[in-house]
């Protein structure tokens, strides 16, 4: 179902209708000339590929995103007063409303942080944050709080530059925000927290997912793309080698690597990639990393039930942004409304990512859903059931014509001295009609976003 | 000197710049000798592939193009361009994004020749020509990157002066004397911020295999860790 068309959709519409379609085909063009590529692993393979983009944009108005922009400034707030709360007093478990086993059983909680604060207090620096909106309500809707390492933001800003180009007549003929300056929003953050140095983004390097993203930001930020083995810890003080042997003080670590894989002393000792020592210095307030380590716990799908509480308790405030209606099988309750509704619900598993381990109850026969009945009351804590939210399409232009696609929208929200919500994001598309699943690792493609005005 | 890079990034900078040279100057060879192959001298292609330690069996004019820059041997173009891509995309946040973007382009041109058997003619070196000519270009409209351009710059002109060694050493004399006389200015201001800048060692030495040896262990000295 598509969002009812406005002004701005005519408008856009109008001016498509008069520009030559065959320059679509340029987009493909720069990004295999730019190898702007989104890697992926499969059957054992190394395949660099470029994500699908579709030439149609999400139109937002102004207004409408600085009600978003308001939820999510809200929601990130929150989300880091909880982060810091939990790993200091944890006032909210004691006061009963995030039960304490629910924390603890969380795969991204790390006991052993308790008691530390990261600089300036700042947990949730570069968040990407998955909406939908809700054709039932023309309400957006949070389905995901990406609070350790989300990706993405550097393909809208790649393709934004390109679309400049190509077709000009939308950017000259219309008000749409401008977005160049995410990389400095992201140097800003940096800057903030750092405790004395130069700024690095930590890439695993050349033959990860997002390389093109890493080597990008890095770029753009002015920051120094290394990988682990270019930085060293002495005297738990984080240095950049470079390459006539000078040690160089690193005061800001944009990670793009997961809390297991940061310090092999720290973690995993079996790990071959990671900074020695790097976990020492941070905790000796020597190094600031975004994010901070332990973020995982609240982005935990089985946490993102108690975001709305979070809100409620450490600002006062009821939440601008609804979350999907969320149930945990953890509360009996909320396990008996699942088995009697399974068929209406999708079931998520909260160790999976990127569109792994989501089930969808009315796809499945009567026999899976009474295996699944069985999986999750032997471990109700695994998993969390919402219901199906039927979100709007997006016109999409596929094989030369319009087609109508289940888009999502990832906000970028950074959070420094304030928090900031940049005005594009990516909005992501599943290829096949019908499909809910819109994750790039699920194949879907991008599209670029204009918060904009007439 | 504004930017700090890593040895890895310096590396892959080095070897960018000798992996398009040593693209430049084969394909340079093969054009001249593809000309020699049509009607002057069947047999200019075995010689030349014999400089490279190459034993290369061709038809015809056509064919000697087909099986110098995609025949099954070291001195392969898509070999170079393969290698030229990965240390383009490992150090592309200090690239200049047009010249990053004309390597790619660059290389797929072969990989896509190649693998859809499309035809192999003149205008492939002729258009491959004109992108390593561009790519040199985009990186002398540069004006805030003298770091890495210095590597890309010192790697392509240790090619040019390795080839020279190589194959004309005698003819080009002068010429190699005054690349040596650039490496060593381009290896002063490389080496000028090391804690112990080490001495350029000119490149000596009684056999063509001392020369060589020397001449390549240049970057060893600049490059730390």
């Amino acid at each position: 179902m598509l969002e009812k068309s406005t002004k701005l959709h005519d408008k856009f519409w109008e001016i498509f209708s008069k520009q030559d379609r065959s320059k679509i085909e340029e987009f493909k063009l720069y990004m295999d000339k730019f190898a702007i590529n989104f890697n992926l692993y499969k059957d054992g393979n190394f395949i660099e590929q470029s994500l699908p983009f579709d030439v149609i944009p999400r139109i937002i108005s102004k207004e409408e995103f600085s009600k978003i922009e308001k939820g999510l400034q809200q929601r990130v707030h929150a989300l880091n007063l909880f982060l810091e709360d939990l790993y200091t007093d944890a006032k909210i478990v004691k006061a009963g409303i995030v039960p304490q086993e629910f924390v603890e059983q969380a795969s991204g909680y790390l006991k052993k942080f308790v008691g530390f604060s990261p600089s300036k207090k700042i947990r949730t620096h570069i968040n990407g944050i998955d909406l939908v909106k809700d054709s039932s309500n023309d309400q957006w809707v949070i389905l995901e709080d990406n609070l350790r390492v989300p990706s993405g933001s550097s393909y809208p800003l790649s393709i934004r530059d390109t679309y400049r180009k190509i077709y000009p007549d939308f950017f000259e003929q219309m008000k749409i925000d401008p977005i160049k300056n995410y990389p400095k929003i992201i140097a800003n953050a940096m800057n903030y927290v750092s405790t004395g140095g130069i700024n690095v983004v930590l890439t695993p390097g050349r033959y990860n997912s997002a390389y093109y993203e890493h080597s990008y930001l890095a770029e753009k930020s002015g920051a120094l793309l290394v990988r682990p083995h270019e930085l060293t810890v002495v005297d738990k003080k984080v240095y950049f080698k470079s390459y006539n042997g000078k040690l160089l003080r690193v005061g800001s670590v944009y990670r793009r690597l997961d809390d297991e894989f940061m310090d092999p002393k720290f973690f995993n000792p079996e790990s071959l990639i990671g900074v020695p020592g790097i976990v020492e210095a941070y905790l000796a307030g020597n190094v600031a990393l975004l994010n901070a380590i332990g973020n995982g716990v609240a982005d935990d799908k089985g946490i993102y039930y108690f975001v709305p509480k979070m809100i409620k308790y450490y600002l006062g405030e009821e939440p601008i942004l609804k979350n999907a209606p969320t149930y945990l099988p953890y509360f009996k309750e909320d396990m008996d409304y699942i088995f009697n509704n399974m068929a209406k619900l999708v079931i998520k598993d909260v160790a999976e990512a990127g569109g792994y381990g989501v089930l969808f109850g009315h796809e499945m026969s009567a026999i899976q859903i009474a295996d699944l009945k069985t999986i999750i009351k032997a471990n109700p804590r695994r998993f969390i059931a919402q219901e199906l939210i039927e979100f709007y399409d997006e016109k999409c232009y596929i094989n030369k014509d319009l087609k109508d696609r289940k888009a999502d929208f990832r906000a970028y929200v950074v959070a420094a001295d304030d928090i900031k919500v940049w005005n594009c994001g990516l909005t992501r598309y599943a290829l096949e009609e019908g499909n809910y699943l819109v994750n790039s690792s699920q194949g879907g493609g991008f599209k670029d976003t204009w918060v904009m005005e007439l | 000197m504004s930017m700090h890079i890593t040895g890895n990034v310096a590396t892959n900078l080095y070897w960018l710049g000798r992996y398009l040279e040593r693209t430049a100057i084969t394909l340079r060879e093969i054009s001249a000798t593809y000309d020699k192959v049509i009607d002057i001298d069947k047999q200019a292609g075995v010689k030349l592939y014999e400089k490279f330690d190459i034993e290369l069996k061709y038809t015809n004019a056509y064919d000697f193009l087909k099986q110098a820059m995609f025949g099954d041997h070291n001195a392969n173009i898509l070999h170079f361009l393969t290698n030229a891509r990965e240390n383009a995309i490992i150090c592309r946040h200090i690239l200049d994004s047009e010249a990053f973007g004309e390597i790619i382009e660059l290389y797929a041109l072969f990989f896509t020749t190649n693998k859809n058997h499309l035809e192999i003619d003149y205008k492939l070196i002729d258009h491959a020509q004109s992108l390593i000519g561009e790519i040199w270009n985009a990186r002398s409209m540069r004006d805030h990157r003298e770091l890495s351009d210095s590597f890309f710059r010192i790697g392509k002109i240790i090619e040019e002066a390795d080839y020279r060694i190589r194959f004309h050493e005698e003819a080009d004399k002068e010429i190699i004397e005054s690349i040596y006389k650039e490496v060593e200015s381009l290896y002063a201001g490389l080496v000028k911020d090391h804690e112990k800048a080490p001495q350029f060692l000119k490149v000596e030495g009684k056999t063509q295999d001392d020369r060589l040896t020397a001449l390549n262990a240049i970057i060893d000295k600049i490059i730390i860790g």
